[in-house]
């Protein structure tokens, strides 16, 4: 089993097609779609931001690798800090939702994402999207004086559906070798 | 302060740190920055630390570098083919000779001045050969960079900057018979299914260094959530009797340590299967990480002691001293079926309010690709950054850390006074220290002994 995943697997540019223009109304929706999403989940509402996601979900945040400059193709690794598909999504937001005692998330952190440069691309999917965007992220809790932040870009699927968009694809790739956050008790 | 004088430190404060006749230790212990210095030379610079694992670097060149304590290391397979540690550390000027953590190179050569080393650390020389830029004092063989004692086991490397101290067996002594069941049980052995994870949690290293050693009783208050979801044997309303995971039996060895759990009182899938004989239990539920394929392996590998323990109760977690944490667990997969998650972390210190929490998957080599990567979404899911049961450790240790900052919180001590005694059954082996029944403080106390047999070695 190799050690390292092609770094074009994550980021899927085989799949684009035609870029769609920033401010057409397919943009405009699909940057209302992640600003929503990023709204649902700093507020804690897990479960609406659960009827979002497609049931082929793949989810992934794999490590990030230290290379030499030339080894772009090879700075992503197999292992991840996500690894989920849809069931196992639902999962953490049954732990998360249900129980009362999730303690990594109770009390929860205070969280805001920043999603920004935002690229869409038409895919062969009359329906469906590539989706690139730039997440900012800050958590703090409890009385911490400092923040716990992260920057990320984001390779997404998103399928039209006939209530909206759903996430069917997210590749997270950060820019974090060592986390500074103790966990991902929080989704990206 | 200057070596010695800490060491003459070190005498006075380890009975106040640690109160060997009550069971307790100060938590001072999780602050004082002394007592940190003293870790790092007397435990962190002995003690055998696992550092990786051989099929990270299959090939000649290929390197990663990796941490001991504080300093990084070179882990290499050199033109012999062996695994080398040496320390990433240029005898010239300090720069660090390596500079990615991963890749493949024939020679490392240092970007300040240029002197250059083979995989194996030896020097090279230095650019302008002829005028010879390292001198005439120290000869080139003087002048390779500092090499760490390294063995494999397991194919895990192992290293040490003990070169006189005890062997990796004599380190591991008794509690071997039980690695032997994690680590050296099949024909081709283990291999990583990608590069670890890496995280750093704001708390001193020995919370999780003594949570590693056998803390089964956190399970049903730290990890309530999983057992509330269903995913564990017992069920919210009644834990407290059913107590999912918590009776089993322990063991412990030089501060090593293992918890044996039988799989139908810890996960819910193997529920309600106990009236098996062991044998047939050993087909019905062959231990994590054997496929039903490997179990003709394990037989021929496993001594018939070894088979009974792992047919009655195989080692699942646990940690070997000082700063690993194991957890070979059953685990249901993406497809339904009960598979198995199998996780090293290592624990290396940052200062005494930090560590870095390293996180390593594996799967036999002889399991199926479509199974590996079940495992290692499995792995993900339940332990390490996003693990649904180790996402609430993390929580823990740094409390425990901060509770240390307080000049009265620092009086308050951690205590080990639940106390099972040895008690080994009949018909286990008589190998290590043996608990059975209700897991309690007998292990983590034994991680704290050793603790203090290696910071006083040397006073």
């Amino acid at each position: 089993m190799s050690l390292t995943v092609a770094t074009s697997t994550l980021t899927r540019e085989e799949d684009r097609r035609e870029e769609v223009a920033y401010g057409s109304p397919v943009h405009n929706s699909i940057m209302g779609f992640l600003i929503k999403e990023a709204r649902l989940l700093d507020h804690r509402q897990l479960k609406a931001w659960g009827d979002l996601l497609a049931e082929d979900l793949i989810y992934k945040a794999p490590v990030r690798i230290t290379r030499r400059v030339q080894g772009f193709a090879d700075e992503f690794g197999t292992m991840g800090h996500f690894d989920d598909d849809y069931n196992s999504m639902m999962v953490r937001l049954t732990r998360l939702t249900t129980t009362d005692n999730a303690w990594s998330e109770d009390p929860a952190s205070r969280v805001r994402r920043f999603i920004t440069n935002v690229t869409v691309w038409e895919t062969d999917q009359p329906d469906e999207y590539e989706v690139l965007s730039y997440l900012f992220l800050t958590r703090n809790r409890a009385e911490a004086r400092d923040y716990k932040q992260l920057s990320a870009e984001r390779h997404d699927r998103l399928r039209m559906t006939k209530d909206g968009f759903r996430l069917a694809r997210r590749s997270i790739l950060l820019d974090q070798v060592v986390l500074g956050m103790p966990n991902f008790a929080i989704f990206l | 302060m200057r070596h010695n004088a800490r060491q003459d430190y070190l005498k006075e404060a380890m009975s106040q740190f640690i109160d060997l006749e009550n069971r307790e230790v100060s938590v001072a212990a999780l602050h004082d920055e002394e007592l940190y210095e003293l870790e790092l030379e007397n435990i962190f610079a002995k003690a055998w630390l696992m550092i990786g694992h051989e099929t990270e670097i299959p090939k000649t060149g290929d390197y990663v570098v990796r941490l001991m304590g504080e300093d990084q290391v070179i882990v290499a397979r050199a033109a012999d083919g062996q695994v080398h540690v040496s320390l990433n550390v240029c005898p010239h000027r300090a720069m660090h000779v390596c500079l990615a953590d991963s890749g493949n190179a024939r020679v490392h050569k240092c970007i300040y001045h240029g002197w250059a080393f083979r995989p194996d650390g030896s020097f090279i020389g230095a650019p302008i050969e002829k005028e010879q830029m390292h001198g005439n004092i120290k000869t080139k063989d003087q002048l390779g960079l500092k090499k760490a004692r390294v063995e494999l086991y397991g194919g895990l490397i192992f290293a040490t900057w003990n070169h006189n101290g005890p062997s990796l067996d004599e380190w591991l002594g008794d509690m071997k018979f039980y690695y032997d069941m994690l680590f050296a049980r099949t024909d081709k052995g283990l291999e990583v299914l990608g590069p670890p994870q890496r995280l750093t949690i704001d708390a001193n290293w020995k919370t999780a260094g003594e949570q590693s050693a056998c803390d089964g009783f956190h399970t049903l208050t730290l990890h309530g959530s999983v057992i509330d979801i269903g995913a564990m044997g017992g069920e919210a309303d009644t834990e407290h009797e059913s107590a999912p995971a918590m009776y089993g039996i322990n063991l412990s060895g030089n501060g090593h340590s293992l918890r044996c759990i039988p799989a139908d009182t810890s996960w819910a899938l193997a529920h309600g299967k106990g009236d098996l004989t062991p044998e047939q239990r050993l087909e019905a539920f062959p231990p994590p990480g054997i496929t039903p394929e490997l179990l003709p392996e394990l037989k021929r590998n496993m001594s018939p002691e070894q088979l009974h323990v792992l047919a009655k109760a195989p080692p699942v977690v646990g940690g070997m001293f000082p700063n690993m944490n194991i957890l070979f667990i059953y685990s249901p997969l993406r497809d339904g079926s009960l598979g198995s998650a199998l996780v090293l972390h290592s624990i290396m210190p940052k200062g005494p309010h930090h560590f870095e929490w390293t996180t390593y998957y594996f799967a036999e080599k002889g399991t199926p690709e479509h199974v590996k990567e079940m495992m290692r979404a499995a792995a993900t899911h339940g332990t390490g950054t996003s693990g649904i049961i180790e996402q609430d450790d993390s929580d823990t240790w740094p409390h425990m850390t901060e509770s240390a900052r307080g000049v009265i919180g620092r009086t308050e001590t951690l205590k080990y006074q639940a106390i099972l005694g040895e008690n080994r059954p009949d018909d286990w082996p008589d190998k290590a220290k043996v608990y059975e029944g209700f897991g309690k403080d007998d292990a983590q106390w034994e991680w704290w002994l050793a603790y203090h047999r290696l910071m006083t070695a040397g006073a």
